[in-house]
């Protein structure tokens, strides 16, 4: 058999609970979308999954809710919901959110990755330098290529080292870490720029790397795109669950298609909607900026890589049980130095969006407390510490946690020693609904970590 | 108390030895002395500023005479092994700018058992009674420095409304910044947000400065930001929400990026603490001590700082404010900065605005 996990196929969730290994196959257990013929065994299904601690990216959504409320509330004149704190808030997001995509793919496998802050700001630095006019003055696409380049190898290397040498990755990663941060230091210091080469100047390839955070598209063309993306998804769902249950193969209900097309199509029109209002209090400011749309596609290329692809099966596998993976027939090590590389690789974005954010390279970077907030804001999305369980969507919502809860406090100008304090309790108390939500499931849970 | 009488005795002696200088070399040829300049660390700006500077004032003041230079890259060992190999190589004159601070009380004492006279330069030598002057600058104006600079950029305004941005909170410079900068500002101003920047970076800066415009929906006067690093940031913040006449922000340390920002229009001032004063300070100060030559009380205008073994005679260097009017008299005067690291292409224009191409 060429895919030795091809039973697993049916849906992107059933290799992660099959490989968590529980002995007694519930209901509750299998997606409702897998067992329901109609509606309202879906929702029966739905809500019997919660009952058993299968909530899935439900604490999550119910944290964000009560923060964003609280922030609401106590913000001045009310305006942490203004269309301008929302663009604000996704902005100081992204970086996290990319990061913690990366990281998911070292924690799947039940490993870690230290070094990735550091190694895509390595890769950052690396583009930002390139396309400098004064010095090399690279076009874009080849200097963000060179930049992702090197955080594809330094991954490689590491992937080796923990695959093949049979190292932990926390130390090779800590290793790497360190390495990445020197090497970081001396790549600001090529050419002219006292040790901050920046976007500021007149060049196109600057500023295609600026707007990667601050450009916006035309209000106009916001509303064909998002259209075009919501009938290609629609499209997409409608056409390959007909096609499921003209094969007689299990499939949703017609009724839940319509419904997760139209949620699609609500959160696209509340999304553009929002970033199209004017949100310039001088000049006009509108429109969807782009990295937006960046976002969505790591997430989405990331969801379709680990959920409906060969290599994401096998990942999961291996994060749930690698002897079992290995008795199957998957090639370990293969499969584990490509995770490294995609997560260093994904770090490189994260941190390109980073330079993108603060118009240039530093070397005061936080690059050791930004791995730390990804590594969180995966876990608080529901990705587990022990892998075998975690999703790129995680990694989003987790990020747009930590991000709601900063933007909120510096809206306030809270004092630095309560910030503190404040993220401390708030990433425990989200963890704790997460593992509360999840007691008693058996596709494992925090709490068992 | 021992120790103070001890600490009482070396500074007489330290003083007497002065005195013997001063009387043998009063008449006729003199013969060349050694002064040693100990730097700290290996930072851009010993070898760069100080070392030239120092050594040619001294060579200017007497030709004959040798600067020994060492520097301890960070190592507070070595530096005392190399006060020891300067003290045994014969120099009357050790000008110290310590790795660390209570440490080089070690080499002070060392130094006035044999009669060497110490100068804690740029950073003070602590319980040490062996310190017979400070050179240093006047790091405690810089934030009243800011503050005053930015009240005169926004005089046109009544009461304006004013975000400070303060620099790390660990750092302790960055808490006499904060209190100083305060005492300019508080009651004239309306301080309408205020953050501590862990680390400086730029990037929360940034974000600080972004949450500040969103909740006052954009109506600053002025910003109050520690030093350069934060201004950066905050300079981001601003562009990126729209503005395209920015309010006064103040800045510090005339980094590079920082006086580039002023060319432009960006940032209304940071702050230059002008090493040739203090090196040229320090130079002439170490002559007059090898010479004996008797060191007028004006030089210090009586100032002094205690090291907690005594109140050490200082003479304190004062910072500069660096606008767009005063950058050319300042940095570019005193080849801080070059015309031509400072007028890349993009800056051309503003450049020539300036009068600087």
């Amino acid at each position: 058999m060429a895919d030795p996990l091809k039973r697993a196929e049916i849906t992107d969730n059933v290799a992660a609970d099959l490989t968590a290994a529980a002995p007694e196959a519930a209901v509750a257990e299998l997606p409702p979308e897998v067992v329901a013929q109609s509606l309202g065994e879906y929702v029966r299904g739905y809500v019997a999954r919660i009952r058993a601690g299968e909530s899935g990216v439900l604490p999550v959504v119910m944290a964000m809710v009560a923060i964003v409320v609280v922030f609401e509330v106590i913000s001045p004149n009310n305006v942490y919901l203004s269309p301008g704190n929302l663009v604000n808030l996704f902005q100081q997001s992204a970086v996290i959110m990319v990061l913690a995509m990366a990281e998911a793919f070292a924690l799947v496998l039940g490993e870690i990755d230290l070094s990735i802050g550091f190694v895509g700001a390595c890769g950052a630095a690396i583009t930002v330098q390139l396309i400098q006019p004064a010095t090399t003055n690279w076009p874009w696409p080849l200097a963000v290529l060179a930049g992702l380049l090197f955080c594809v190898v330094f991954g490689a290397i590491q992937g080796t080292l923990i695959t093949r040498l049979h190292l932990p990755s926390f130390i090779v990663t800590l290793a790497g870490y360190l390495v990445a941060n020197g090497l970081f230091l001396k790549i600001l210091l090529f050419g002219p720029f006292s040790g901050y080469p920046n976007l500021t100047g007149q060049s196109d390839n600057l500023h295609f790397i600026y707007n990667l955070m601050w450009g916006t598209i035309d209000p106009i063309v916001s509303w064909i795109g998002a259209a075009v993306v919501v009938a290609a998804l629609g499209g997409f769902i409608w056409f390959s669950d007909s096609r499921r249950r003209k094969s007689g193969l299990v499939a949703p209900p017609a009724s839940l298609s319509l419904i997760k097309i139209g949620l699609i199509a609500v959160v696209a029109i509340v999304v553009v909607g929002i970033c199209n209002l004017n949100r310039g209090v001088l000049i006009v400011q509108e429109g969807v900026p782009w990295v937006i749309p960046i976002v969505i596609a790591v997430l989405a290329a990331w969801t379709v890589l680990l959920g409906r692809t060969k290599y994401g099966r096998y990942l999961y596998a291996i994060g749930g049980n690698p002897e079992a993976a290995r008795r199957a027939g998957i090639n370990l090590s293969v499969v584990r130095t490509a995770a490294f590389m995609l997560c260093s690789f994904t770090a490189g974005i994260a941190l390109l969006l980073y330079a993108s954010y603060l118009n240039g390279m530093s070397n005061n970077v936080q690059a050791g407390y930004y791995v730390l907030y990804a590594v969180a804001a995966a876990v608080i999305g529901g990705t587990s510490l022990m892998g075998g369980r975690g999703k790129p969507l995680h990694g989003v919502l987790g990020g747009l946690v930590i991000g709601a809860i900063y933007n909120g406090m510096y809206l306030l100008a809270l004092s630095f020693e309560w910030q503190y304090i404040v993220t401390g309790l708030v990433l425990l108390a989200a963890i704790i609904i997460d593992a509360v939500s999840r007691r008693g499931s058996a596709s494992g849970s925090v709490t068992r970590i | 108390m021992k120790a103070n009488r001890i600490a009482a005795a070396l500074v007489v002696l330290g003083f007497s030895a002065v005195a013997c200088g001063a009387s043998s070399g009063s008449g006729g040829v003199t013969p060349g002395k050694k002064i040693a300049f100990l730097a700290p660390d290996a930072s851009a700006r010993f070898e760069n500023q100080d070392r030239p500077l120092f050594q040619s004032k001294v060579q200017s003041l007497c030709s004959d005479c040798e600067v020994i230079y060492h520097n301890a890259g960070g190592d507070a060992t070595l530096q005392e092994q190399q006060a020891q190999s300067a003290i045994a190589a014969g120099a009357n004159v050790i000008v110290l700018d310590p790795v660390n601070t209570t440490f080089a009380s070690a080499i002070a004492a060392a130094a006035a058992k044999r009669h060497v006279a110490v100068i804690a330069y740029d950073r003070l030598v602590l319980n040490a009674a062996g310190v017979t002057y400070y050179v240093a600058f006047d790091n405690e104006t810089i934030g009243a420095l800011q503050g005053d600079a930015l009240l005169t950029a926004m005089k046109t305004s009544t009461k304006p409304t004013v975000v400070m941005i303060h620099g790390d909170p660990a750092d302790l410079n960055a808490e006499l910044l904060k209190k100083a900068a305060h005492g300019a500002l508080d009651g004239k101003v309306t301080i309408a947000k205020e953050y501590d920047t862990p680390a400086s970076s730029p990037g929360d800066a940034q974000l600080e400065m972004t949450q500040a415009l969103t909740a006052l929906n954009n109506k600053v006067d002025g910003v109050y930001a520690a030093d350069d690093g934060v201004a950066g940031g905050v300079v981001a913040a601003m562009k990126a929400a729209g503005l395209t006449t920015l309010p006064p922000i103040t800045g510090g340390d005339a980094e590079l990026s920082a006086v580039q920002r002023i060319l432009a229009g960006d940032q209304y001032m940071t702050v230059y603490r002008p090493v040739k004063q203090e090196a040229e300070a320090a130079a002439l100060l170490a002559y007059d001590l090898a010479f004996g030559v008797s060191v007028a009380a004006a030089v210090t205008g009586g100032k002094t700082v205690n090291n907690s073994a005594r109140d050490v005679p200082a003479l304190l260097v004062e910072p500069q404010t660096v606008t767009r009017r005063t950058l050319i008299s300042t940095v570019i005067a005193d080849g801080f900065w070059t015309r031509s690291q400072l007028c890349t292409a993009d800056y051309a224009k503003a450049c020539k605005a300036a009068g600087l191409s």
